[in-house]
């Protein structure tokens, strides 16, 4: 068992509850989702993030539409669809659970009173 | 001095060096092997080959700009090794696909770097995952046995090809064809050829003294 494996699958289980968190608030282009995952170290190279993006796609919680850009090629701008955000707010309670497990078992001293 | 080719990427054109062209063209390549039979295939090669043409616009300075094979390197680190672009099926796997070596896609072919007389040995050794010695052992018993040893030796050399290039050599291992895999082989060999070359300067320097 590689340490590096074990990273990589838990960072990529969270990747799509980001990419959907990213767009919760507002659209954008995968330059700007890239930029935002790969400040919080959630990325560490940009390739993984376009099969991701695609299946979420195709499973319609995402959509985008094409702008054009002035200093490159026409950019796709994705967007929540209605079942994206049923989806990421089903995430977000999950998660919240998950990470109070977490906690519950890593830190148990500082939770039980 | 090089010469430049023309390059049209997601409706942006670019003038790149020829190398540098080979080398973001085996990367593409190697990408779309890797996604083989995902959903949405084409759609994301679209995406990717986009998202290469946006790091290169921001790169380059002016229309005279030429790209070579240093940005093209950068841009591979940015976007990571194409193994990296695969996602679920590996997932939950103990051992990245790459490192498994399956003996039903290795293919026979001779093996001149171990070989003794012609490589056939040093191939089935590899083909059937055991030791050549034991295969030159039966080449052996067979010469005193029936006679038909050598003969037999003869007509394989004749019908196996010999693995000359590398992705042959990965394929006579059964290791998967990745653009990793074979510059990993290449590093080896060019080690092999760098001792050997060692060797020889030691011994012609042994012999002068």
């Amino acid at each position: 068992m590689k340490i590096e494996n074990t990273k990589a699958q838990m960072r990529k289980g969270v990747l799509e509850f980001c990419i959907l968190s990213v767009l919760k608030n507002k659209d954008a282009y995968v330059a700007e989702i890239l930029i935002t995952l790969k400040e919080a170290k959630l990325l560490v190279v940009e390739g993984t993030i376009y099969p991701l993006l695609t299946r979420l796609k195709n499973s319609g919680l995402l959509n985008y539409r094409w702008e054009e850009s002035t200093t490159g090629p026409p950019r796709k701008y994705y967007t929540l669809t209605e079942s994206g955000q049923l989806f990421l707010v089903e995430l977000t309670t999950t998660w919240n659970e998950l990470h109070n497990a977490v906690s519950l078992v890593t830190h148990p001293k500082t939770t039980k009173k | 001095m090089n010469k430049t080719v023309s390059i049209n990427l997601a409706g942006i054109f670019f003038h790149i060096d020829e190398d540098a062209y080979q080398n973001l063209k085996n990367y593409f390549k190697a990408i779309k092997k890797s996604l083989q039979n995902s959903e949405g295939e084409s759609e994301i090669l679209a995406d990717i080959e986009g998202r290469v043409s946006e790091l290169f616009s921001e790169r380059i300075k002016s229309s005279q700009h030429v790209i070579s094979n240093k940005e093209v390197d950068e841009i591979i680190s940015i976007m990571g090794q194409p193994e990296d672009y695969k996602i679920d099926e590996a997932l939950f796997e103990e051992s990245p696909e790459q490192e498994k070596s399956d003996i039903h896609k290795r293919r026979l072919f001779r093996d001149s770097d171990g070989a003794y007389v012609g490589g056939v040995s040093a191939g089935l050794g590899h083909y059937f995952g055991i030791d050549p010695l034991l295969i030159r052992l039966v080449w052996v018993l067979l010469i005193f046995g029936a006679g038909m040893g050598p003969l037999l030796y003869v007509i394989l050399w004749i019908l196996i090809p010999a693995a000359k290039t590398t992705a042959e050599k990965l394929a006579m291992m059964g290791k998967p064809v990745t653009i990793s895999n074979i510059e990993k082989k290449v590093q080896e060999e060019f080690e092999n050829v760098k001792a050997s070359l060692e060797r020889v300067k030691n011994s012609v320097n042994s012999d002068n003294k």
